[in-house]
């Protein structure tokens, strides 16, 4: 008995039947699937030519489409929606309030402001509306335009947004997409999908969605559909296996543009305790950093560096931190962040060992799985530091800048900092060792998506960039000439 | 005797209270056992409870104040985190000091006049561990950039070796022939010839146990000790390498010095090996031996000899153990007749145990290991750590409260998951409870990264060191 079936989708028509079943490791749900192998010859789009009846649109034209989409992502009226989320709520680490609250934000992703922003600020609308002029020193004129390409989407499950950002990036940059959807978040992408075919039939964004499911890995369907006759670009989120799998697959004329595993870091300067309010209000944020989403995302707060100092006076105070962040977090509003579903069994047992060792750390809270702070004595984190997750922190009291960035590296993608002013001192040097973000501590998850992600464009590495140039003999010397 | 000195007699000398025989170990009516156990359990909590500082402490949190009942032992159970719950920087910083101080606080030995005193490596500190204390530590090697350090003390590992004569060489069911007891055997130790790690610790004891310290008779595959400074090395390089970090990793000067050393080793092994085949089938052939290794190592050792056209090699009534589960290793089906084709031997022996408690179960004729009495064993809730009921077949995470040890405590928690039928008697025909042969890690079922390296893993990691050691030097 299958807990939820996912069908595919081909361009605005909804395939179910066919189905075959996948089992999840351990006490995850069992799930049917439309055979995706079946459907290798029909996902990608047969000729690329077929790609010119988005070029035809305008630009407020997709404004309209993904605006009247978002409305009807509404939670409590799409049935999709409320099917994708209780497959959600099967097959992730979610707890309901957090899960209902990421499908709350949908209609927004969508709307007209943001999407614009997004395309303008990324790319500048003017590149994917037509051709723009620029003129080089040497007098000849480009005329440059963004063209969208044939994209494989393989999103990250964590929460629904993942795949509405897929969704909406394929739409701006007027591209066509094949999503393959992550078991742990299944129903999502289909679900936005269905919509934007009942709100928009036959329309071209409609013509270039498709979303199916198969077990990642599954080389036998893969090399038959990431080739680069049928496909330009892959963007993979996620894990390290999983990225570093699809690695196989690259060759000339198949590019990835990878987001792969990302940690995130946390700096607070020694004026979070100029006063108990203050520390207070440093804790609030550092609580927020931890407990959004669970510490479900890459940008989660999970060690905390503080600039105390390690004297007894310094340990006293990361002490005092430590207490008032849990005491944040445990405050913090169920929408936002909850006791986890589920907790890592070793993560339990390193809690309980650092309990005995009063020497070296102190835990506060985790006795009830709802989550814990961890504050070292010694200027180091944990050993398991690696393995942090289900809202557990470790405050790290240091003496000096130096030892922060031993823990800062290609693999850091946030790192939240107090004060401002110790943000621009840090500025200069953390992207040196990797960090890829830095913000005012209290927004790591408090994301959006009008900014690069990873250090790197995703917009612009999904485009094509084309260059049409006029050379006019009078004015750009001729080779043939000289 | 009075009750309280065969109380002593069955906890502190299992071996005297059973005459020497594994038979009666395992024949022992189980509700008379049982109570025996709560008692040696609730003696030994008492003891521990005064001279083991986070037993204490565990204790207090818990309320627990004395064991009554087995019910009241899993509470205080460490899980095998406990033993590397010390920061690993302390080893790099070389606070030999500190781990000293962090080590007293896990075993009943009083270590505070330990000198550690211009100590300069992990096994330097060790050395002096063994030298200046009761303690022989044992250590495990982990993949999260640190070492688990287990203080075991010289009495427990040769009262365990000659556990472990009686097991090998009486049949169960059979009172113990003069023979039995005294058997006279060559030691076949397919592995490294010394080291701290558990597994290499043992080839000392088993040479003492085993050859009545005739040193001609114990044969090693290779003559070298491993380095545990480079196993912590190599460790660190694992962690550092899942976390992008690799170009953070310093090596210690005083191991670097010693690279050349580390790769002479290397070098020699091939020959090692060569070497070690030829006394095999010329010096050995068709005799008595004595050998263990895992699974693993013994069929790779296997194969390599049927490849030079060496078959049934040792007397059929030598004495084989193997364990230690399979640890994701991919081994054919038939892996356990290949190591039959090359030994030549009746029968292999198998058994399970882990680091964290001195306690070995052999396996019975059917396959299913039978507990040793003075281990009580529970099924505990995989998630909840709950213990299981204690009748019907039940299937969870072992765990295991074992009172000999006097050295560290012995309730942990393991990561193993095992079933138990707590009311059918084993075929076997034994009294004692047997737990079923599949023997499954969570972290594997569950296909996630283990923590550890597996014993037949350690020259591989020890190699990948040693080349991150040339790399990091050019």
């Amino acid at each position: 008995m299958s807990d939820f079936s996912i069908p595919a989708l081909i361009r605005g028509e909804t395939i179910e039947g066919d189905w075959v079943s996948f089992e999840t490791r351990g006490q995850g749900p069992k799930f049917q699937a439309t055979n995706a192998h079946n459907l290798v010859g029909q996902l990608p789009l047969g000729s690329p030519a077929a790609m010119a009846d988005l070029q035809e649109i305008t630009f407020d034209e997709i404004l309209d489409v993904l605006e009247a989409l978002g409305q009807a992502l509404d939670f409590e009226t799409n049935a999709h929606i409320r099917e994708a989320y209780a497959a959600g709520l099967a097959a992730s680490n979610y707890p309901a309030s957090l899960l209902k609250n990421s499908y709350a934000t949908l209609p927004l992703a969508f709307a007209r402001g943001t999407v614009r922003e997004i395309a303008e600020q990324r790319l500048g609308i003017a590149y994917l509306e037509g051709w723009v002029e620029q003129t080089l020193a040497d007098g000849r004129q480009l005329r440059l335009r963004a063209f969208g390409s044939r994209a494989l989407h393989i999103p990250a499950g964590n929460g629904g947004l993942v795949s509405a950002i897929s969704i909406i990036r394929n739409a701006i940059t007027r591209s066509d997409a094949i999503i393959k959807a992550p078991s742990n978040d299944p129903l999502t992408a289909l679900a936005i999908g269905r919509t934007l075919a009942e709100v928009a039939p036959g329309h071209p964004l409609t013509r270039h969605l498709s979303v199916a499911y198969w077990r990642g890995g599954d080389t036998q369907l893969e090399e038959k559909l990431f080739r680069p006759e049928h496909l330009e670009k892959i963007i993979a989120w996620g894990g390290f296996a999983s990225v570093k799998h699809i690695t196989r697959y690259l060759q000339p004329g198949l590019e990835l543009i990878a987001l792969d595993p990302k940690r995130s870091a946390t700096i607070i300067g020694p004026e979070a305790f100029i006063d108990e309010a203050t520390m207070q209000e440093v804790a609030r944020r550092a609580a927020c950093d931890i407990g959004v989403a669970n510490q479900e995302a890459c940008a989660s707060a999970r060690v905390i560096h503080v600039l105390c100092g390690t004297d007894a006076e310094g340990l006293a105070r990361a002490d005092q931190l430590g207490e008032a962040i849990y005491s944040a977090m445990q405050a913090l509003p169920a929408s936002l962040s909850s006791k986890p579903k589920t907790f890592d069994r070793e993560l339990r047992d390193h809690l309980h060992s650092c309990r005995l060792m009063e020497d070296w750390y102190r835990v506060i809270g985790g006795e009830d799985d709802e989550g814990a702070v961890i504050v070292s004595r010694i200027d180091e984190p944990v050993d398991f530091a690696s393995i942090l997750s289900g809202r557990v922190a470790n405050i790290v009291p240091v003496d000096s800048l130096e030892q922060i960035t031993r823990g800062i590296n290609a693999y850091t993608q946030t790192v939240g900092i107090y004060p401002e002013s110790l943000k621009l001192a840090l500025r200069d040097q953390l992207p040196l060792f990797g960090a890829q973000r830095l913000t005012s501590l209290g927004y790591a998850c408090h994301i959006t998506s009008a900014m690069p992600q990873d250090a790197i464009e995703p917009l612009r590495r999904m485009c094509k960039w084309i260059v049409d140039e006029v050379c006019d003999p009078d004015i750009v010397p001729p080779m043939w000439r000289s | 005797m009075s009750n309280d000195d065969t109380l002593d007699l069955f906890m502190n000398d299992p071996m005297a209270f059973f005459e020497n025989s594994i038979t009666r170990m395992h024949q022992i009516p189980r509700p008379e056992l049982e109570e025996k156990q709560r008692q040696a359990a609730a003696r030994r909590f008492a003891e521990h409870r005064e001279s083991i500082t986070i037993l204490r402490q565990l204790a207090d949190k818990e309320g627990i104040t004395e064991v009554r009942s087995f019910n009241d032992l899993p509470p205080l159970f460490f899980a095998h985190t406990a033993f590397k719950s010390y920061p690993a920087a302390l080893l790099d910083r070389k606070r030999f000091d500190l781990m000293t101080q962090w080590l007293d606080k896990l075993t009943s030995h009083d270590l505070s006049g330990v000198d550690t005193e211009g100590c300069d490596s992990i096994d330097e500190w060790i050395d002096r561990l063994d030298e200046q204390t009761p303690l022989e530590v044992i250590t495990s090697s982990g993949t999260t950039g640190t070492l688990s350090l287990i203080p075991k003390d010289k009495h427990g590992a040769t009262y365990t070796m000659k556990l472990w004569r009686m097991f090998l060489f009486q049949t169960f069911g059979k009172e113990p022939t003069e023979e039995d007891l005294h058997p006279e055997v060559e030691v076949i130790w397919p592995n490294f010839a010394s080291g701290k790690l558990g597994h290499l610790r043992m080839a000392a004891m088993i040479k003492r146990e085993f050859t009545g310290g005739d040193e001609s008779k114990f044969h090693a595959l290779y003559s070298d000790a491993i380095s545990t400074d480079l196993m912590f090395l190599a460790s660190k390089l694992r962690a550092a390498a899942s976390r992008g970090e690799l170009d953070r990793v310093e090596i210690d000067p005083a191991l670097l010095e010693r690279k050349e050393e580390f790769e002479a080793m290397q070098l020699r092994r091939p020959q090692e090996m060569s070497e070690f085949f030829q006394r095999v089938s010329e010096e050995l052939r068709g005799k008595r031996v004595f050998m263990t290794s895992a699974y693993s190592l013994m069929f790779e050792l296997a194969e390599a000899g049927l490849a030079r056209g060496l078959r049934n090699v040792f007397a059929p009534n030598s004495a084989i153990l193997t364990g230690g589960g399979t640890k994701g290793m991919v081994l054919p089906e038939n892996y356990m007749e290949v190591i039959q084709e090359f030994l030549g031997v009746d029968e292999i022996q198998e058994g399970y145990g882990m680091s964290e408690i001195s306690a070995f179960h052999w396996a019975c004729r059917e396959g299913r290991y039978h507990v040793q009495p003075w281990v009580i064993p529970f099924v505990l809730d995989p998630d909840t750590s709950e213990p299981l009921s204690r009748s019907g077949r039940q299937t969870g995470r072992a765990a295991f409260y074992d009172f000999f040890n006097r050295s560290h405590w012995g309730g942990i928690i393991s990561g193993d998951e095992i079933t138990i039928d707590w009311d059918a008697p084993c075929p076997c025909g034994l009294a004692s409870v047997p737990i079923e042969h599949d023997i499954i890690r969570y972290s594997e079922k569950e296909g996630v990264e283990d923590d550890r390296i597996t014993c037949a893993a350690t020259q591989q990691v020890n190699d990948a060191a040693i080349d991150f050691m040339r790399e990091f030097e050019s």
